[in-house]
This record gives structure tokens, C-alpha cells and sequence, in this order.
């Protein structure tokens, strides 16, 4: 059996996740000793400025139609960008492994924790448990899909198995995805502007697999998905110790520090990373 | 040793109870592979459609305490004297009982008496403080039971238990004065006359088991941690039932016990396929 790893990289005009992937991926094989393979619509944009950076394989594939997405950079800058990130299901299709992690571009690993899942004899396994590291925000939109609905699974990282369960899983998702004004209304989600969102269409589908019970299809990774938000800023990597300035309570526009050791996280402040990544501290 | 389930039911200007407990029947029979008898205490008459799924339909003894009431709640405490069975698991009429429970009675065949003191709601969460409902509980610092699911066995105890109850009911005002002061209630809660027995007993531990199997799905509106606090819940929720008699709530398949609660919440498609999962 094979064990690697996949990374999507669909880059838009603001932030370039092929460098965010290889900074990834270089984790990934410090960590976790596997190979890495990426997933991406530029893979000319890669030759030129990363190909120092050997990946396992490189697979190009045609984007789908970009949304638009309005995204924080801190907590009193904000963005309306390009979102491409609707093709995660394909991901069984493309992948070269038999047993493959699937990970964001901006999960950063610090850890071998997540080894452990390729120990597991468990065909999916996600992360439904998270923490923001903030301590004080309520995360009550990470625990379910909405507050009358489904618990919430984190698309970012998960470890599957290719198996008949496993590709009904993802054919689901897109079905789901075809489906999304219908899923919508059928998960409680009233918001008629909501964008589809692979969290969301993985965990309905999850709760689908289960047979709308808390059944065993999926099960969780090993450890915790801990994650800042966008309103926060990364400021530094120093090997795994990573610093931020965290969002304060109720001073909008203030931060505190905070900093962790040794543990994955999910940075969602994509621009602070990529300003990290090139050097900067953000400060 | 005989055991069954049973409910009181009576009538009002607004409500069928005893439709409730006929469904509520219907789905006794069609989930519980052991146990499935039930019985209904009630003086209204029982349409000859639904008197096929009680093994009895018992009349309120002595007299009918909560004539001229509208919320009917002070005849429970006949139920001890009046069950056919030698242990007995008492349920509310607007339930669903959706899975085999034999392992519950395996469990309370240990006690006497077992009251039910703890619920979820129908997203699975366990309700650890309910603040919203049961201010008069844990401002008095009182147990938690829910009389709408427990068990007896005829037992001394268990008789002398449900006397201290039909003192507490006829009482109800001075006892809630007694022991239940701050928050107080005005008006006549079975589960806080429970709570009040348990503590004129002092038998806590003999009659409440944290650590049990006994729990249902509480659909008040207030447990479902929403931003809606009083809004019906079948108002902001999907739900139905599916043909096998299961009930999905919020895309969520409901387990064991559900207290429904809302007096409409029967459609008579509802009806209809519970009938038919009996055929």
C-alpha cells in the first residue's frame, strides 16, 4: 500500500498558494516522512519560480469557476478575492496513493502527530473536534454547520482510503456540490448568499454515510484541529514554534501575542502566511 | 414477573392525549422486541380504533382529582396503584419510543424506583443545567427527576414513595414553599413534586443513577440551544418520519425516547405510517 500526501494549489491574483504548498509540503516530508503530491491550475507558475522544490508528482488540472470571497487580513483589513477551492472531491480520482492525507495549503505541520492515522485501520478520518487558539471567540460555527444542524468536519486535513465506501463519499460530496441551493435549504443554511464550502458539503455528506446518525464512517484524526482566524496575524516560523498576534476581546484593531510549539495549525490569514513565508513579520 | 409500560391521559379542550397515547403505543409495538405491553389510566372514552394496541384501559380511581383543571397532572400518582405490572415504566403520552430499550429494564430490574435525571436534545447534546425551565430545581438545590420517564417495581418502597407524592401533590403549594421557595413555581409540575418526594426521603441514591441508561430527547424549545428560546420547534426545524417509523430531526436520526412535546406535532400521515408499520 502507498502512503503520501496531496496538496491543492489554485492560485488567484492575491495569494499564491503553489508557495504556501511547498512550504507545506517541505513540512510534510520533515514530519511525516511521506511524499507529497500537488494539485494545481498553474503548474507553469510553479516551473518558474519553485521548481527547486522536488514533488512527489505534479497534477494539473482546469479550475472551476472562481467566486468571489471577501476575506480578512486582520482585523480591520479585509478583501473581496477570488475563490477557487471546489474541487477537493476530485481529490479520489487524482490522488496517487492508496492511503492519502489531504491537506490545506495553509495547514502547517509541526508535528508527526498525524502519522499516526496511516497506522489507523480506518478507510476516512477527519477532524469534527477544533480549537481556536484564541481561547475567548466562540467557535460555535466549527462545532456544527449551523446551530440547527449536522456537527461540523474540517475538509482541510483529512486521511482516506481508497475504497467503495470512500468514492461514494466523494461522489456524494459532489453531488452535493451540484446540488447546493437544494442542500442548502435541506441543512438550515437560510443564507441565500452562503457559498458553497467544502467543510460544510463534507459534513453533510458525513452525516449522509452515517445514515443521519453519529455513525462510524468517519473518524477523528489523532490530536485536535487548532486554527487562528483570519482576523489574526501570523508573525513568525521559527522551526515549530509559530507567533501570532491573536485578536483581542472587545478592542477591535488591538492584538495580544501568542505563540505555540510543536503543534499543527491551520493559519487562516492565508496573506500573513504568505508575507511570512517571504520574510516579512507582518510588524 | 410481568412488566409494562403506562401513561395517564386526559382530555382537554385542547388536546387529545389519548390519540398521543395511542401513537405513542404504536411505536411501543413497533420498536421494542421484549417488552411492548402498555396500558393507559383515563376516564375519557378511547375510540374502538386504538383500543387494540392497550393490554388495559384502567379508569382513574377514587376521585378525578384534576376535574375542572386545565392542565391535568394531579391524578399521576394513582399510576403505582393502578399498573397491571409488577414493574412498570411510566412514559408522558406526547412520545416516541424509537429503538428496543430491553437493556433499560435489565438495568432498572436493579431498583425499586429509577427516575430518569438526565436529557438531550435532538442534536445529541446532553443538557447539563437546564436554566431555562428548571430555575426552581437548582435555585432550591434540589435532584433533577423527570417523572415523564422513570420506573417502579411494586415494592415497599416504591409504595411508600408514591404516597409521599400524593402528599406532596395535594400539598403542592405548601411543599413548594417549603422546599422549593426561591424561583417559586405556581403551579403543580409532577417533576418537582418528584424532586420534593425524593428529598422529604432522603433516597437520592436509591432512586436516581447518573451513570444510567435511562434518558430521552427533550424537544423543548429552550434545550436546543438555539437563539430561539420559545419559538415551536417544529417552526425552525425539518423533521419526518421515514417508513421504517424512524424519526429525523434536523437531518438528525432520533434514538430511543423522544418527548415531543408540541400538542400538533401528530399529523395524521404520522398516524398513518405507524399504523401501517403494525400491519
Amino acid at each position: 500500500m502507498t502512503n503520501g500526501a496531496v496538496i491543492f494549489a489554485l492560485n488567484n491574483h492575491d495569494i499564491d498558494y503553489i508557495k504556501l504548498a511547498v512550504y507545506s509540503a517541505k513540512r510534510v516530508n520533515k514530519f511525516l516522512d511521506l511524499p507529497v503530491t500537488l494539485i494545481t491550475d498553474k503548474k507553469d507558475w510553479f516551473d518558474k519560480y519553485y521548481s527547486d522544490y522536488k514533488f512527489d508528482k505534479i497534477i494539473e488540472i482546469q479550475s472551476d469557476p472562481y467566486t468571489k470571497r471577501n476575506i480578512n487580513d486582520g482585523a480591520i483589513s479585509s478583501k473581496l478575492i477570488d475563490w477557487k477551492n471546489t474541487n477537493r472531491h476530485k481529490v479520489f480520482d487524482l490522488t496517487p496513493y492508496d492511503k492519502t492525507l489531504v491537506l490545506d495549503a495553509d495547514y502547517i505541520v509541526n508535528s508527526s502527530i498525524l502519522k499516526t492515522a496511516f497506522l489507523v485501520d480506518q478507510e476516512f478520518q477527519i477532524y469534527k473536534h477544533s480549537y481556536d487558539i484564541s481561547g475567548w471567540r466562540n467557535s460555535y460555527e466549527f462545532t456544527r454547520i449551523n446551530p440547527y444542524s449536522v456537527p461540523f468536519y474540517w475538509a482541510t486535513c483529512f486521511v482516506f482510503e481508497k475504497s467503495i465506501f470512500t468514492q461514494s463519499f466523494f461522489h456524494l460530496v459532489e453531488y452535493i456540490k451540484s446540488n447546493w441551493e437544494y442542500f442548502k435549504i435541506l441543512y438550515n443554511i437560510n443564507s441565500k448568499n452562503h457559498l458553497f464550502r467544502n467543510d460544510h458539503a463534507f459534513s453533510m455528506a458525513i452525516n449522509v454515510m452515517n445514515g443521519k446518525t453519529e455513525g462510524e464512517f468517519a473518524t477523528n484524526l489523532p490530536g485536535k484541529m487548532y486554527f487562528c482566524r483570519d482576523t489574526d496575524i501570523l508573525i513568525d516560523i521559527d522551526d515549530t514554534k509559530m507567533t501570532f498576534l491573536l485578536q483581542k476581546e472587545k478592542h477591535l484593531g488591538e492584538y495580544f501575542v501568542s505563540q505555540t510549539s510543536n503543534l499543527d495549525v491551520h493559519v487562516m490569514n492565508k496573506m500573513s502566511l504568505s508575507r511570512v513565508l517571504d520574510g516579512g513579520s507582518n510588524v | 414477573m410481568s412488566k409494562g409500560f403506562i401513561v395517564a391521559a386526559q382530555n382537554t379542550d385542547t388536546v387529545d392525549y389519548i390519540k398521543q397515547a395511542y401513537v405513542l403505543a404504536l411505536s411501543i409495538k413497533n420498536s421494542q422486541k421484549d417488552v411492548s405491553c402498555i396500558s393507559i389510566m383515563t376516564n375519557d372514552s378511547v375510540p374502538d380504533t386504538y383500543r387494540h394496541v392497550f393490554d388495559q384501559i384502567i379508569p382513574i380511581p377514587w376521585l378525578d382529582d384534576s376535574k375542572d383543571k386545565s392542565w391535568k397532572v394531579e391524578n399521576r400518582w394513582k399510576l403505582y396503584h393502578v399498573t397491571p405490572y409488577d414493574e412498570t415504566i411510566v412514559l408522558d403520552t406526547d412520545m416516541l419510543l424509537l429503538e428496543d430499550i430491553s437493556l433499560w429494564w435489565r438495568h432498572c430490574s436493579n431498583y425499586e424506583l429509577l427516575f430518569c435525571n438526565r436529557v438531550k436534545n435532538y442534536k445529541n447534546e446532553l443538557i447539563l443545567e437546564d436554566t431555562f425551565y428548571r430555575n426552581a430545581f437548582i435555585k432550591n438545590n434540589l435532584p433533577n427527576p423527570y417523572f415523564a420517564l422513570h420506573y417502579f417495581k411494586k415494592s415497599d418502597f416504591a409504595h411508600e414513595f408514591y404516597k409521599v407524592l400524593e402528599f406532596v401533590v395535594f400539598n403542592w403549594e405548601w411543599c413548594w414553599t417549603k422546599f422549593a421557595p426561591d424561583h417559586y413555581q405556581n403551579w403543580l409540575s409532577m417533576d418537582l413534586a418528584s424532586a420534593i418526594a425524593i428529598e422529604i426521603l432522603g433516597c437520592h441514591g436509591q432512586v436516581l443513577d447518573s451513570a444510567g441508561p435511562l434518558e430521552f430527547v427533550h424537544m423543548k424549545p429552550a434545550l436546543q440551544n438555539w437563539l430561539e428560546k420559545t419559538t415551536p420547534w417544529s417552526e425552525i426545524v425539518p423533521f419526518y418520519v421515514n417508513s421504517n417509523g424512524e424519526l429525523i430531526i434536523g437531518n438528525m436520526k432520533q434514538t430511543k425516547l423522544v418527548h415531543y412535546v408540541e400538542k400538533n406535532f401528530l399529523s395524521e400521515s404520522l398516524i398513518k405510517t405507524y399504523e401501517g408499520l403494525l400491519v
